[in-house]
């Protein structure tokens, strides 16, 4: 009787820990957050950091998750960033994903970024046809909305189209989230499910100072 | 007898005072959504009205619980004793049913009175084609709520069809608010107007309420919507005189300009391509 009491009280035990991992993890990310290379150029007054992404239509092993969504589509090499207070990030992004197009096509607008413009392969732009968009980076509470056009069906493989943009964050520390806003999850309802609800894959943090 | 008498007495006149004074302190404070639109003036009116009617029904209770509970409690039997019948007391019921019946009746044709009044109400699902359209020069400005997986755009229909991510109202013009989603149910809150209606996919929620005080206030989502769902708000809503919202506009009207020949023409609710429903 005794050692039955002991078998339960273990087995409460390991299914604690294992409920308390699960909670864990699910609120901890595992992505880890990289911070933004710091460059010795100013814009505006400002420091320039930088960082370098990656869009791609499958994660593979890579990225959130350690491979758990291998098909899934995502930003490598993550989606989690750290900049400094009050700098200019330069963000660079290569697109290699294909194009979807955008439900809003207001989001075609280039916005919240100096000068309202983007380059798309060194060439200026400050709106881009919504048919053309492959993933939008957003970050809705900073104004900053830039859309990354898509490999055309037809081009080359390992064709990649290169967004480059900058934007100033703001001089007080805070959390921003940021999102694509094309419905970008193939095979999911009106591409709105997994990797555009799951933090890691098209929608992450930036953590200002 | 006579103690329990006075006792009635004394629980009924600090009802009384505590009815009133309840009442008087509801009547002085703030009530909300506030008055910062006549639609949110109405709402904190039948708040008001509620609230005044049902304080002195819940303090009633209270005071005849604690009469009941304090002052006519018996002691208990010092030997066993046989159970009185209970039996009803007409008086008290016939006043009790007859004051909840007016009370009730009251607010129900008050409110039906309101409602009708208020057309087209908070959140009245239509198609828009078939809304009484106002003819006098107080016709509304038709501004367009596009909700989507998580963010709130806007549409100006009389100013080219511009749309924007931030809300600017100008004071004092009516506004009808059209209200539609892109993916899945949200609803759109702006709670200082009163405004509340769910954003539905192909569906258009119809909302007037007129701006009487500028400011800047807060909108958001209130239906739980997905991973973002409790960042879908922003504290940039304003509510500006009417000059400062002709130059925004113009302001919105060139930052808008490069996307213009690509927007959907504008629509109260607008369909997804074939590409993004199957997926691409």
């Amino acid at each position: 009787m005794r050692s039955r009491f002991w078998i339960l009280v273990a087995g409460v035990v390991v299914a604690g820990v294992l409920v308390g991992f699960f909670v864990t993890r699910f609120l901890n990310p595992t992505p880890p957050q990289i911070a933004a290379t710091t460059t010795s150029t100013t814009l505006q007054g400002r420091p320039v950091v930088s960082f370098n992404l990656t869009t791609v239509a499958a994660v593979g092993t890579a990225g959130q998750g350690n491979g758990e969504h291998p098909n899934w589509v995502g930003y490598l090499p993550t989606t989690f960033l750290k900049v400094p207070a009050g700098a200019v990030v330069h963000m660079t992004i290569d697109q290699q994903d294909g194009q979807t197009g955008l439900r809003n096509e207001y989001l075609g607008l280039v916005r919240g970024t100096v000068n309202n413009q983007m380059t798309l392969n060194g060439k200026v732009m400050s709106a881009l046809d919504p048919s053309l968009a492959a993933h939008t980076f957003t970050i809705p509470d900073l104004g900053v909305s830039v859309p990354l056009e898509g490999v055309a069906s037809n081009a080359p493989a390992n064709a990649q189209e290169v967004i480059e943009f900058d934007f100033v964050v703001p001089d007080t520390p805070g959390l921003f989230r940021w999102q694509c806003f094309v419905p970008c999850a193939a095979g999911t309802l009106y591409g709105n499910g997994g990797p555009m609800q799951t933090l890691g894959y098209m929608a992450g943090e930036l953590q200002v100072g | 007898m006579r103690n329990r008498a006075t006792a009635i007495r004394i629980v009924v006149i600090v009802w009384i005072v505590a009815a009133v004074a309840g009442d008087v302190a509801l009547a002085l404070g703030p009530i909300p959504p506030g008055q910062a639109s006549d639609l949110a003036s109405s709402e904190s009116l039948v708040i008001l009205l509620l609230a005044e009617i049902a304080w002195p029904v819940f303090s009633a209770v209270l005071a005849a619980l604690f009469f009941t509970l304090v002052v006519n409690r018996l002691a208990p039997p010092t030997a066993e004793v046989s159970a009185e019948a209970l039996r009803g007391n007409t008086r008290a019921q016939t006043t009790w049913i007859v004051a909840t019946l007016v009370i009730v009746l009251s607010l129900a044709v008050y409110g039906t009175v309101a409602l009708a009044i208020d057309q087209p109400g908070a959140g009245i699902s239509t198609v828009s084609a078939s809304l009484p359209q106002p003819a006098s020069a107080d016709q509304p400005l038709e501004v367009q709520v596009i909700a989507q997986q998580w963010w709130f755009t806007y549409r100006y229909p009389s100013y080219g069809g511009i749309e924007t991510a931030q809300l600017v109202l100008p004071v004092n013009q009516k506004i009808q608010f059209h209200i539609t989603s892109l993916d899945v149910t949200h609803s759109f809150w702006f709670y200082a107007l009163g405004v509340k209606a769910d954003a539905v996919s192909l569906n258009d929620n119809v909302v007037t309420a007129t701006p009487t005080q500028t400011g800047t206030y807060r909108i958001q989502c209130s239906e739980l919507c997905g991973l973002w769902h409790g960042n879908m708000a922003d504290n940039t809503a304003m509510v500006v005189s009417s000059s400062a919202f002709a130059t925004w506009i113009q302001q919105q009207t060139t930052l808008d300009a490069p996307i213009m020949k690509f927007l959907a023409p504008y629509s109260h609710t607008y369909e997804p391509s074939a590409q993004l429903i199957y997926g691409s």
